[in-house]
């Protein structure tokens, strides 16, 4: 019994040793596997399997109901819109053979379809698809999250009421053209169409009987959905019938899931994941810095909008000056070095590149704590507050990083901040009800590029909505209102700038949010991956990749795995 | 303990390594707070790199360096000690109360009481613990220090009370029990008087090697983010936010993971000290 004892004790002794020796032995960073491939100027080649991934799991693929990063990955995929926009954010036509033809008083829009373009199921895709889809999404049983984009239609609320079979908006003129036409002109009509909500889908695989939609999609895309397994991987084959020549590239595409930061970078770095993006600090930093993948990473400011959103309905932040008081408190710069610089400070309503951001903006949230004790003073508590506030966060060490330098920050001028981790469907469920969420962090992600896609769904009154709010501060102003609804019919660009820039300073003054930063994307990839670039609109499009296949077989003959059996790998290490 | 116990604890090597390291580990959560050169949740602005962000290392003003936020680790290894261990020392106490007053009970009264609470303990036994610990800090919705002792006692009492049951029934028919009972003493004196005394013995071996067990519990609670609130730190809550920076700064998880590992293994030690002082038939 002793001598068994005492192996225990030498057990142990061995198991708190043998991390150590393996820190000491092993640098898990490294360079590229692969290096050495061609230029991106070299011609693209057919075949091979592309693998990403992401940390969460994919909720569906009808692109009429999902409105999320992970879905939106896929959804790219299998599915075309009538527009796109290229690398530089331009709105190009996709199915339609040009721009829309638009009226003189700006409210019709006709579009031209291309004669070449089928289904996945081979069937033609007529302009008859494209109304049949618009009102399916539409019509409230689908109750899709995508609705209010498309409010401006003639005759939209006689058919989500029932009143009409079809919405007086959408005429479809002949088998290839189709014509909108809107109450008022509505500058962002354009880009809610390039959204998936208006992506083609066929009426005889997705009418009320159809099976099991959100497992077989049906679209017009380069890929069709192989196979599914919840919660490990997607796999997409190339679609035969694709209407551009040539493309897609890459016979499949794996989309893994559910694959934590730090195991994604690891395998990235072992060459069995061809891309890479959200990583922890750490991992950004060594990729950012290292040489040997200069040539195959990109650094991207986000156009994102990211802070602390305080509910203007609920003391104590129905006190304009307390929330003044935190939008100065914020110390962006050092929120920026805690996250190894992966953030750029921001103080305004509107991210860097949007129409109406302005760098010299008077009204900006800066770090200026005597500011912050003038506003609690003018609040009525220059001692602070009595009671603390609850901060929702989402759990994980990113909500909670972002939470303590908030508790620390806020402590500065006396408020106490106790901090509420949730998982993400209750974050959402819970901060969109009104009067639950005191403080919420949280940040919201263009959805087309338009000064629109952020005041529209987080300021405007209408999107303060009794369950599901967009508008988490529950911030209603009739000016602002006013000023936005006018902002979005106006047809002259320099006006509409103007028009966003006061809004811009209104918002930023009033501060139902304390704004702090926007992301700076950092994503990389393969040598031998070729046609991928970040897309700030559809984070993450594969569509166009190519591998360049004979020097990865090269390189993978000559740099075997050591150790590890085949079996053990991702399809038996084979692709 | 009487002197012979004594006398072979005081020989056993072991034991005494376990007693060492776990005075040592008591002495420093005690003293922690005082001995923190720091405020545990206070950010320095010059213990981040100006250019990468990255914490400065040991040594000069930040004695084992700062973590990713700019705090002093030395600060929260102190303070976050002190935490481990009142959690394990309060979960572990509630499990010896309850698991002996249910063993007691059990064992002492037979009949329906016994099968009742064996059953019961049947069913709590057959639950994955991290699971309930987890389902039941979701519905709390609050991580306070006292809620996370409840959960963690009220989930690892079962083994004990069926230990001392065991030994309750021995006991119950020993002569000077029944010379008890006969002399017309009342139960609940015979109970406290007479029989505790004889079956506290693996209570308090358990006691101590569970007092290990809570502290890996309450750091792999913390470690999954369902431990204290932050910003307070314990050593499994550090452990977790240092898994970010382990290819930059490793000594952010080799910290808190080693004086997990040292506290383990000294009450470990000392427990099995314990056990062959106190038992040594065993």
């Amino acid at each position: 019994m002793r001598s068994t004892r005492r192996s225990d004790a030498l057990a142990l002794l061995c198991a708190l040793a043998l991390p150590c020796a393996l820190a000491a032995c092993s640098d898990p960073r490294s360079g590229p596997r692969f290096a050495g491939a061609h230029g991106d100027d070299a011609a693209p080649q057919r075949g091979g399997t592309f693998v990403f991934h992401h940390e969460s799991d994919v909720r569906g693929f009808d692109p009429h109901v999902a409105f999320d990063e992970l879905s939106n990955m896929g959804i790219k995929l299998l599915f075309d819109g009538l527009l796109d926009y290229d690398h530089e954010l331009h709105l190009v036509p996709r199915l339609a053979t040009a721009l829309p033809e638009v009226s003189a008083d700006g409210r019709a829009f006709t579009f031209h379809l291309r004669h070449d373009v089928r289904f996945h199921h081979g069937r033609e895709l007529v302009a008859e698809d494209i109304r049949w889809s618009l009102e399916r999404m539409l019509s409230p049983a689908t109750a899709s999250p995508g609705v209010s984009y498309f409010a401006q239609l003639e005759g939209l609320d006689d058919y989500t009421a029932g009143r009409a079979p079809h919405v007086r908006g959408i005429e479809v003129l002949d088998r290839y053209t189709i014509r909108f036409s809107l109450r008022e002109p509505d500058q962002t009509f354009l880009n809610a169409i390039a959204m998936p909500f208006a992506a083609p889908v066929p009426r005889e695989r997705y009418g009320p009987d159809a099976v099991e939609i959100a497992r077989h999609p049906v679209g017009t895309g380069p890929y069709i959905l192989e196979d599914w397994e919840p919660g490990i991987r997607v796999t997409f084959r190339r679609n035969p019938r694709y209407w551009q020549p040539g493309k897609p590239y890459a016979d499949r595409l794996i989309y893994e899931l559910n694959l934590q930061r730090e195991t994604a970078f690891m395998r990235f770095l072992a060459g069995d994941l061809d891309h890479v993006h959200r990583m922890t600090p750490a991992d950004r930093l060594f990729l950012g810095q290292s040489a040997a993948w200069a040539s195959y990473r990109e650094l991207k400011p986000d156009a994102d909008l990211w802070g602390l959103e305080m509910n203007t309905e609920l003391p104590p932040f129905d006190n304009v000056h307390v929330r003044r008081a935190v939008g100065f408190v914020i110390d962006r710069e050092r929120w920026s070095l805690a996250r190894n610089r992966a953030l750029a400070p921001l103080g305004q309503a509107l991210p860097a590149g949007f129409a109406g951001h302005d760098p010299q903006l008077p009204e900006a949230q800066v770090r200026d704590l005597a500011r912050a004790k003038e506003e609690m003073r003018l609040a009525g508590h220059p001692d602070g507050l009595p009671e603390p506030v609850t901060l929702w966060i989402g759990e994980g060490p990113t909500g909670k990083a972002y939470g303590e330098l908030a508790q620390a920050n806020l402590a500065e001028i006396g408020i106490r901040v106790e901090l509420k981790p949730v998982s993400f469907p209750i974050y959402l469920r819970e901060t969109g009800r009104p009067r639950t969420a005191q403080m919420v962090f949280g940040g919201w992600s263009q959805d087309f590029p338009d000064p629109a896609t952020f005041f529209d769904p987080l300021f405007h009154s209408r999107a303060a909505t009794p369950t599901d709010s967009t508008n988490r501060s529950f911030f209603k102003n009739s000016t602002l209102d006013a000023l936005l609804n006018r902002a979005r019919s106006e047809r002259d660009a320099a006006r509409r700038t103007a028009m966003y820039r006061e809004a811009n300073a209104l918002v930023t003054r009033e501060a139902p949010w304390a704004f702090a930063f926007s992301n700076i994307r950092l994503e990389a990839w393969q040598p031998y991956v070729h046609g991928y670039r970040i897309h700030l609109v559809w984070s993450n499009c594969f569509r166009d990749v190519w591998l360049d296949l004979p020097r990865r077989r090269l390189a993978q003959r000559f740099a075997p795995r050591p150790g590890v059996p085949a079996a053990l790998l991702p399809f038996g290490g084979a692709r | 303990m009487d002197v012979r116990a004594l006398r072979r604890f005081r020989k056993n090597r072991g034991a005494l390594v376990g007693a060492a390291l776990v005075a040592f580990v008591v002495t420093t959560a005690a003293l922690g707070p005082l001995l923190a050169p720091h405020a545990p949740d206070a950010q320095f602005p010059d213990a981040l790199d100006r250019v990468t962000g990255l914490p400065v290392g040991a040594g000069g003003r930040y004695l084992l360096g700062a973590d990713q936020l700019g705090r002093d680790v030395l600060s929260r290894m102190l303070h976050g000690g002190q935490t481990s261990l009142l959690v394990a020392l309060g979960a572990t106490f509630l499990a010896l109360v309850t698991g002996l007053s249910i063993g007691l009970l059990a064992g002492y009264l037979g009949g329906p009481v016994d099968t009742l609470s064996m059953r019961s303990i049947d069913v709590l036994l057959s639950l994955p613990f991290l699971l309930v610990a987890i389902v039941i800090n979701r519905v709390v919705d609050s991580p306070s220090l006292l809620v996370l002792c409840g959960l963690l006692g009220g989930l690892s009492w079962m083994t004990l009370a069926r230990i001392t049951r065991a030994k309750t029934m021995q006991v119950r028919e020993l002569e000077f029990v029944q010379a008890a009972r006969a002399l017309g003493m009342s139960q609940a004196r015979i109970v406290t008087r007479h029989v505790l005394p004889n079956v506290v013995q693996p209570a308090i071996i358990l006691g101590t090697t569970l007092v290990a067990q809570m502290i890996v519990a309450e750091s792999a609670m913390s470690f999954l983010g369902l431990g204290v609130r932050p910003p307070a730190a314990t050593w499994g809550t550090m452990l977790s936010d240092g898994v970010s920076m382990l290819s930059y700064k490793p000594l952010l998880m080799y910290l808190p993971g080693g004086m997990i590992a040292l506290t383990v293994f000294g009450f470990n030690l000392l427990g099995e000290g314990l056990r062959d002082a106190l038992d040594p038939k065993v």
